[in-house]
């Protein structure tokens, strides 16, 4: 194990907050994707780059302290500030801005969004 | 004819979702939603699943009838996918966000276990 690379994620088109540096370890492995329609492009694409393990939400789950990374197609409101909140880096595949009642835990240093394959560059 | 393009009952609710309500939002996921979003979330089974909500619908919490005035551009894949809906009583006639669902800026129910969602199309 420990053979694992950094990725740095900005934010797309009409996004907002990041960059971000994921860097997956034995501790934090995970690359939690809580999307529909199971692991998301752009989860898999974390995955492949950084060596870390895609995993998705809504089949099972792990612990928060084991995620390096969650992957959301939030519209806005929940998911948004859900993982941010626990301390969790997020990525949004939408490109959505700070909102909803847990608006104040989305920061730049934890969140990034309008993220495509594109956005994910090797570092 | 008015005809049920959606419907469902719910079987659990979050213990911030009175919160949420206050601040004019109900956020509901499908059972498979991972844990952490159920703290929040009003938690519910659909019965039928024809569509999601469109402009110009009616949406019933049991006997509570909300008029659909507009719907972001991820609405429909978020409640046919992940059960996931975002409703939000404030009035709005264009989405602030891709996931939302607006009705009119009226106070939103109490929703308890059992209770039943109904998207009803309009002639």
């Amino acid at each position: 194990m420990g053979a694992y690379k950094s990725v740095v994620i900005s934010a797309g088109k009409g996004g907002w907050g990041g960059p971000l540096t994921i860097t997956p370890t034995d501790d934090r492995p995970y690359i939690y994707s809580v999307t529909g329609g199971g692991i998301h492009p752009v989860a898999a694409r974390i995955a492949e780059i950084t060596g870390g393990i895609p995993f998705d939400g809504f089949k099972s789950s792990v612990p928060f302290d084991k995620i390096a990374v969650a992957v959301i197609d939030c519209g806005g409101t929940a998911r948004v500030g859900v993982y941010p909140m626990k301390k969790v880096l997020t990525v949004d595949i939408h490109a959505t801005s700070p909102a909803g009642p847990l608006a104040m835990f989305i920061t730049k240093e934890l969140f990034v969004s309008g993220v495509k394959a594109v956005d994910i560059k090797e570092s | 004819m008015p005809e049920i393009v959606y419907s469902s009952t719910v079987t659990a609710v979050g213990e911030l979702v009175p919160d949420f309500a206050e601040q004019g939002v109900l956020v509901w996921f499908g059972e498979n939603a991972p844990a952490e979003l159920h703290e929040f979330s009003i938690i519910h089974v659909p019965e039928v699943a024809t569509r999601a909500p469109q402009k110009g619908d009616m949406i019933k919490i049991n006997e509570n009838v909300f008029n659909v005035l507009a719907v972001g551009s991820v609405a429909s894949e978020n409640l046919l996918n992940l059960g996931h809906l975002d409703l939000k009583a404030n009035g709005l006639t264009e989405p602030e966000m891709p996931g939302d669902v607006n009705v009119e800026a009226v106070s939103l129910p109490t929703v308890q276990v059992g209770d039943r969602l109904v998207v009803i199309s309009q002639p």
